[in-house]
């Protein structure tokens, strides 16, 4: 597992420039995004947070090339994103794995597209299936996994080609509280261990300034960005021992619970006031 | 852990998350025992006494009404005579003659109209252009049963075994195209967009997307397929043939043997049972991955 | 093979793209005549489209050809409706109790395993030749697949609504009435769909092999007979446009009757 921690290269920084997205709804265009603006540092974990409907998920499907058609710029590494490619991975609110093939060959489908000998494939199945703690499940189906067990595996599958930049959409959403949040430590812990520049979408505030370095706050219709909260300077969580890689921030310290209305203040005023319910 | 392990665990079990983290790779799962109970034990004995005590009652019936002469051999034969026929038939060799032959049809057919239904439906299923252009005139042939085309057959290719083998194929086809069409349609999106961010090309998502996810849809057909291709051999050879099971059928019919024409049902029942049941197994084994959990 | 991209819509197409579909026919019923005419084919074996529209017109005149498919249509009919309502009894019976389920069902599981057409040379000794037998077989292929669907139906009831009526006390009747027969509806209709083509099938088959009576069946066994291509293949028109009508009316019905589960 050592010879996978070590490429913290100036690679993974993301330029976006006056993004703007638009759809056609039966006939009538609609602005999914407005003229978006955002860089992210090399090895920088960004939360992108707002409500249903404010063009995140959008965003991340630009980002990874689903989408194509878009006015503005996306820059990865200076270079334009046309179409999806083995330097971005993204993992999907469900996991998406391929029922029909085991843990080991899900994750070996990253591996398909690339120049590695078989050995070497072989390999890096092996120790990213390790990296996400299931080694032990690699001939398991997916119908045998637990959610979070399959969303670990949707994460191996994306970092197996050691992508630059990973893309996460909303994807501990569909679990129970408790997996999330070994989850989220999970998920930093790997993040760090790959030096790897993280974007994640969440409507999860906590999730979003646990996790993330900066906080992006969207409002919607049109989707835009409203503020960029920074979080890094966050005391860390000392419930796991050592402070070191794979800690968040400390969900109890009370700054992190100041930021935290404040994010939430943010997100509120994105939205009309709520109507006057009459009964009945 | 090995394959085998994991799935003595895995269907009732849920393997947790906190487990997993806890024991850091190394599991101690529990493994349950089934304590089964001798009811448990004797219920499947119990279910097959309740099938068999259906069928036993009818033919206690059958053979007390051909005893006490309620109905004329010429309607129903008594039980043990069909037997007596069935074994003579078996012993003199006809019977695996008669068999061999409507088998050899039915595979072949089957196996013509089954390989063009699945090229036509892959192709139908992968591009629109080919869909648009044989989607209507694929319908309208579909439409006519594959009976309707025996006396244009008849005339063009005569009464011989290209008839039977253009009919069984054309009861194939049909079912096979529309499921693999339909399979292939039905693939889930988000699993091929799972391939454009693997960077799949058209090959690899074939090979490793489309193709598995339409297994199920396409294996229905194959058996739709398989069942048709066998009804409609029995129909072909009632009509026109001078040997199969289905001949033996009209044989018996005119020389009012009808123990004759039971034994032959019984046998045509039996082999369109044996050809559904092979085909489950092979499907159960194909889609292994759907039974792995539940 | 990416997701399809709304944005580029093929618009400089000659035709609208459900018309497409209708080139290849046009130019294989083209093709069709051009061979029957210039005398490519022997016009014995494919007549032109022409002398099949002709002979229809001489049927149809002559008073032949509505008897026949009249009396296929009665035929099909008639046995469609008695195959179908005794294979929703015998469907529910099967599924509403378990005894006979336990006692019935793998008789009847190993029993429909007999092709259907198996069945034509006894129901012939039966039944005679006449339109008796015919009607009796095809009730006989029409029962199978509403029985074997009703069946299935009635015994998936959700458990979930059987639940809230227990905690309703709705009783026997009402559970039935309204649970497991709403429940089972889909399958049910699956089922008669599945009946009417089969019983149409069986239509054709009951009588090319019981040829006495008027019938479709009868006028292509006697085109055949008398080398009369141009009669069989008005007869397989009518077989396919007759099995669409019935095809269509069933989806349309099925589509009506079931609107609540796209709500």
């Amino acid at each position: 597992m050592a010879d996978i921690i070590h490429h913290a290269a100036a690679r993974g920084a993301l330029e976006i420039r006056g993004l703007t997205k638009r759809y056609r709804v039966s006939g009538t265009p609609f602005t999914a995004l407005q003229d978006i603006g955002l860089s992210v540092a090399p090895g920088e974990f960004v939360s992108i947070v707002g409500a249903s409907g404010c063009g995140k998920s959008t965003l991340l499907r630009l980002i990874v090339g689903l989408e194509r058609q878009f006015d503005g710029e996306i820059l990865l590494d200076g270079r334009p994103v046309a179409r999806p490619g083995l330097d971005r991975a993204i993992v999907f609110q469900e996991h998406r794995l391929f029922p029909w093939l085991t843990a080991e060959e899900n994750v070996a489908l990253g591996l398909l597209k690339s120049a590695h000998p078989t050995a070497d494939k072989r390999r890096l199945v092996r120790e990213h299936l390790e990296l996400v703690g299931l080694g032990a499940f690699a001939k398991a189906y997916p119908s045998q996994l637990s959610g979070g067990m399959s969303q670990r595996v949707a994460i191996a599958r994306a970092l197996v080609a050691r992508p630059r930049i990973l893309l996460l959409d909303e994807p501990f959403g569909a679990l129970d509280a408790l997996t999330r949040s070994h989850l989220q430590a999970e998920l930093l812990r790997i993040v760090r261990a790959e030096g790897i520049t993280a974007i994640l979408v969440t409507h999860d505030v906590e999730e979003a300034l646990y996790l993330g370095d900066r906080v992006v706050v969207m409002h919607p219709r049109p989707g835009r960005i409203a503020s960029v909260i920074p979080a890094g300077r966050l005391p860390l969580t000392e419930d796991g021992g050592p402070p070191g890689p794979g800690l968040g921030h400390d969900r109890a310290d009370p700054a992190f619970v100041r930021l935290r209305e404040a994010v939430l203040a943010e997100l509120g005023a994105g939205h009309a006031p709520p109507p006057v319910r009459h009964a009945a | 852990m090995t394959n085998l392990e994991l799935s003595r665990v895995a269907p009732e079990s849920a393997l947790h998350e906190s487990a997993l983290i806890a024991g850091n790779g190394r599991l101690d799962l529990p493994v349950e025992i089934d304590p089964k109970p001798l009811g448990a034990l004797l219920r499947p004995a119990l279910y097959a006494l309740e099938a068999l005590a259906f069928p036993l009652a009818l033919l206690g019936l059958w053979t007390l009404s051909s005893r006490l002469g309620w109905l004329p051999a010429q309607i129903l034969p008594a039980p043990d005579q069909v037997a007596a026929t069935l074994a003579e038939l078996a012993g003199n060799g006809d019977l695996w003659f008669h068999t061999s032959i409507s088998l050899l049809r039915v595979v072949q057919g089957f196996a013509l109209g089954g390989t063009l239904g699945l090229l036509l439906g892959i192709a139908m299923g992968l591009s629109p252009r080919v869909r648009r252009s044989v989607e209507p005139l694929f319908t309208a042939l579909a439409q006519v049963p594959p009976l309707g085309w025996i006396p244009v057959l008849m005339l063009l290719v005569g009464i011989d075994e290209g008839l039977k083998l253009l009919i069984i194929a054309k009861a194939a086809l049909i079912p096979v195209a529309l499921n693999t069409h339909k399979g292939i349609r039905n693939v889930p999106d988000s699993l091929r967009e799972v391939g454009a961010v693997l960077a799949f090309d058209r090959w690899a998502t074939l090979t490793r997307i489309v193709l598995p996810a339409a297994v199920p849809s396409i294996f229905t057909g194959v058996r739709y397929g398989l069942t048709s291709a066998w009804l409609a051999l029995v129909a072909v050879e009632l009509l026109a043939s001078s040997e199969g099971l289905g001949y033996l059928m009209v044989w018996g019919r005119q020389l009012f043997q009808l123990d004759m024409v039971i034994a032959a049902m019984l046998v045509v029942g039996l082999v369109g049972f044996a050809l559904d049941w092979t085909l489950s197994r092979v499907e159960r084994r194909l889609q292994r991955w759907e039974l792995a959990g539940s | 093979m990416s997701t399809p991209d709304l944005a580029i819509a093929p618009s400089s197409r000659r035709l609208p793209a459900h018309l497409n579909g209708l080139v290849p026919v046009l130019v294989l019923l083209a093709g069709w005549e051009i061979a029957s005419r210039s005398g490519l084919v022997d016009p014995k074996l494919l007549p032109s489209l022409l002398a099949v529209a002709g002979r229809a017109g001489r049927e149809l005149v002559e008073g032949r050809l509505a008897v026949d498919v009249a009396a296929s249509l009665a035929r099909d009919i008639a046995g469609f409706a008695i195959g179908s309502l005794a294979g929703i009894v015998a469907g529910l019976a099967l599924g509403l109790s378990r005894p006979a389920d336990r006692l019935i069902g793998p008789s009847f599981n190993a029993v429909k395993q007999i092709a259907i057409f198996a069945w034509i040379p006894l129901i012939s000794v039966w039944f005679g030749v006449g339109e008796a037998a015919k009607v009796a077989f095809i009730a006989l292929a029409a029962f199978t697949p509403v029985a074997v669907n009703t069946w299935e139906g009635a015994r998936a009831a959700p458990p979930k609504l059987m639940e809230v009526a227990r905690v309703l006390e709705f009783g026997r009747w009402r559970s039935l009435r309204l649970v497991i027969l709403p429940a089972a509806l889909p399958a049910i209709f699956a089922g008669l769909h599945l009946g009417l083509i089969n019983a149409w099938l069986a239509t054709v088959g009951a009588e090319y092999f019981m040829t006495v009576g008027p019938g479709i069946g009868g006028l292509m066994t006697e085109g055949r007979e008398h080398f009369h291509m141009d009669l069989v293949l008005l007869g397989v028109l009518l077989l396919g446009l007759i099995g669409l009508a019935l095809n269509t009316l069933a989806t349309r019905l099925e589509a009506r009757a079931l609107r609540w589960r796209h709500r």
